[in-house]
């Protein structure tokens, strides 16, 4: 079997904590991701997914357990950019017009200027936002701004797309679309995707294999492979594969809920 | 204002070109309000003057003191040594401030240390009144251009350096971990990200610094100065010669409207992002 692109043994983050046992948000995750796979994590408000995607991406540092990439530990490959972070909020910078936000992950290294800004409409294109190089966020709708970012992430050329619930703050129609738009870039790129979301039935949706999060501190309780083919289309929502699958996860999470005290509780 | 760009197009739309029809006309309107604004309040001046005061010794008509401006800059001339000799110090003071208080700012923010020493100093300084410092610069820097250019220099550096200092401390964390996800440098951090995000703060802080540093001019030139607009004002205040008096106070206004209007032009040529929440 090929060496994965991303395994995680073990992988544990604790916050110190004085006078007390340090603070355990999530511990023992395992898990590894094919080339080219499409993973979601959905789980309980707060049981630390988007914590875990920090701590892959290097933004926080791990407390235990090892990330390894292509076989070989993350921190030998620090300075490439391997992973590609697509944010909750949009967080594009605002002096920045929509080409030059892409761009912000491409200056300063190898490409000069001129090929780095043909990438930049390379993805601005991809993500079908041409005609909008020159326009700042603020000119932009919440959709708009969502691409933009995911451009940003993909123009680098990342191995791996570390996606924290991006779609969360659109309005559901707009969500809808954003999410067949994911679905055809990632068939054209062929990333490896982890997608953090609360959305089961858009983890459903995207997704070749489904994690569960138990509650704090979070570990993967449970995956479900989804037996649904590709391309997906909306339609599949209503196949009774899917509904299955998607009552099936909502029980395992609303478990994890009541063992943590409760939906009150959180 | 609307309702045209509903009935065309059958619903509602934020389009460019609707947006700036009711963005002209609005501008439009802000226009003639402030127009009529100032022609209210120097009909009141002229009136309050003329009917209820009438007394030339506490207060003259707006139109006696154009008459004096007139005077002071197209026949006699004598408004203009003033007038340079005010600018140059509100210059120099205020240029200084900037060059060393958005740094000072920056490195403050950016080292705990730093802003451990400087902090109390700051505090102290700050909040005294210049007034009270203005016979002490001028026992160490003399009578000339450098005590003026001190007391001027200490009113603007504060606000400039505050905001230069809690725009970078308060630049957007997600911002900071953009970076580090796309592992830009420190200095690649600091140029591309924290040094823009607080050019509307350091702007706020300059623009705050103008109406301080006009009030260090005047201070620095009712000390011993033999010329300058504060020394115009305090002289016509001493000998009761209204017009002019009300002249230098004008010049000063003056003054303080072209600086501001200076930043905002500036603001807008260093911040095109911020269009929207600049207004007209």
């Amino acid at each position: 079997m090929a060496t994965p692109v991303l395994e995680l043994r073990n992988l544990a983050k604790e916050i110190p904590r004085p006078q007390r046992e340090p603070f355990r948000i999530f511990q023992n995750v395992n898990c590894s991701l094919r080339d080219g796979e499409f993973v979601s994590v959905v789980g309980p408000s707060g049981c630390g997914k988007t914590t875990m995607l920090r701590v892959i991406n290097g933004l926080l540092p791990r407390t235990g357990g090892e990330i390894l990439i292509d076989g070989k530990p993350s921190e030998s490959l620090d300075h490439e950019l391997v992973m590609g972070f697509v944010f909750q909020s949009a967080s594009l910078l605002p002096w920045r017009t929509s080409l030059k936000n892409i761009l912000l992950g491409l200056e300063g290294r190898g490409p000069e200027r001129k090929e780095s800004e043909q990438i930049a409409r390379k993805y601005l294109e991809l993500v079908g936002l041409s005609g909008f190089e020159n326009h700042y966020p603020h000119e932009l709708s919440g959709g708009m701004q969502q691409r933009v970012n995911l451009a940003r992430a993909l123009a680098v050329n990342p191995r791996i797309l570390l996606m924290d619930e991006p779609f969360a703050a659109l309005d559901a129609q707009t969500r809808n679309f954003m999410q067949l738009e994911l679905l055809r870039i990632w068939r054209e790129t062929r990333k490896s995707v982890i997608f953090v979301t609360h959305m089961i039935s858009e983890a459903i949706l995207l997704s070749d294999r489904v994690l569960v999060f138990s509650h704090r501190p979070g570990t993967i309780r449970s995956e479900f492979p989804v037996p649904l083919e590709r391309p997906r289309r909306m339609e599949m929502r209503s196949d009774r594969t899917f509904i299955e699958l998607e009552n099936v996860v909502w029980k395992q999470i609303e478990e994890e809920v009541n063992a943590s005290g409760g939906f009150t509780q959180m | 204002m609307h309702r045209g760009a509903k009935a065309r197009n059958g619903h509602w739309n934020n389009s460019p070109r609707i947006f700036e029809m009711n963005e002209q006309r609005r501008t439009l309107n802000a226009n003639l309000i402030k127009i009529g604004s100032i022609a209210a309040g120097l009909l009141l001046w002229h009136s309050l003057a003329v009917y209820a005061i009438n007394d030339p010794s506490l207060l003259v008509s707006p139109i006696v003191v154009a008459r004096a401006a007139y005077e002071m800059l197209f026949v006699t001339g004598e408004l203009y040594p003033h007038l340079w000799a005010s600018s140059w110090i509100f210059f120099y003071g205020f240029a200084l401030s900037i060059v060393a208080g958005v740094p000072l700012g920056f490195l403050m923010a950016l080292s705990s240390r730093l802003r451990d020493y400087v902090n109390p100093w700051m505090a102290t300084l700050y909040t005294t009144p210049r007034i009270a410092f203005a016979p002490v610069l001028l026992l160490w820097f003399g009578i000339g251009g450098g005590s003026k250019v001190a007391i001027v220099f200490l009113g603007c550096v504060f606000p400039i350096l505050i905001n230069s200092y809690y725009g970078m401390r308060v630049v957007n964390r997600e911002y900071v971990e953009l970076a580090r996800s796309f592992r830009l440098s420190s200095r690649a951090l600091l140029v591309k990200i924290l040094l823009p995000a607080s050019v509307p703060f350091i702007l706020a802080g300059i623009r705050l610094a103008i109406g301080r540093g006009l009030t260090g001019v005047a201070i620095a030139e009712w000390f011993g100065a033999t010329e300058g607009l504060g020394y115009l004002v305090f002289f016509a205040g001493q000998t009761l010669n209204v017009p002019i008096l009300f002249v230098g106070v004008a010049a000063f206004a003056v003054l303080g409207i072209l600086g501001f209007e200076l930043v905002r032009r500036f603001e807008i040529y260093l911040t095109p992002w911020r269009r929207q929440a600049q207004g007209g």
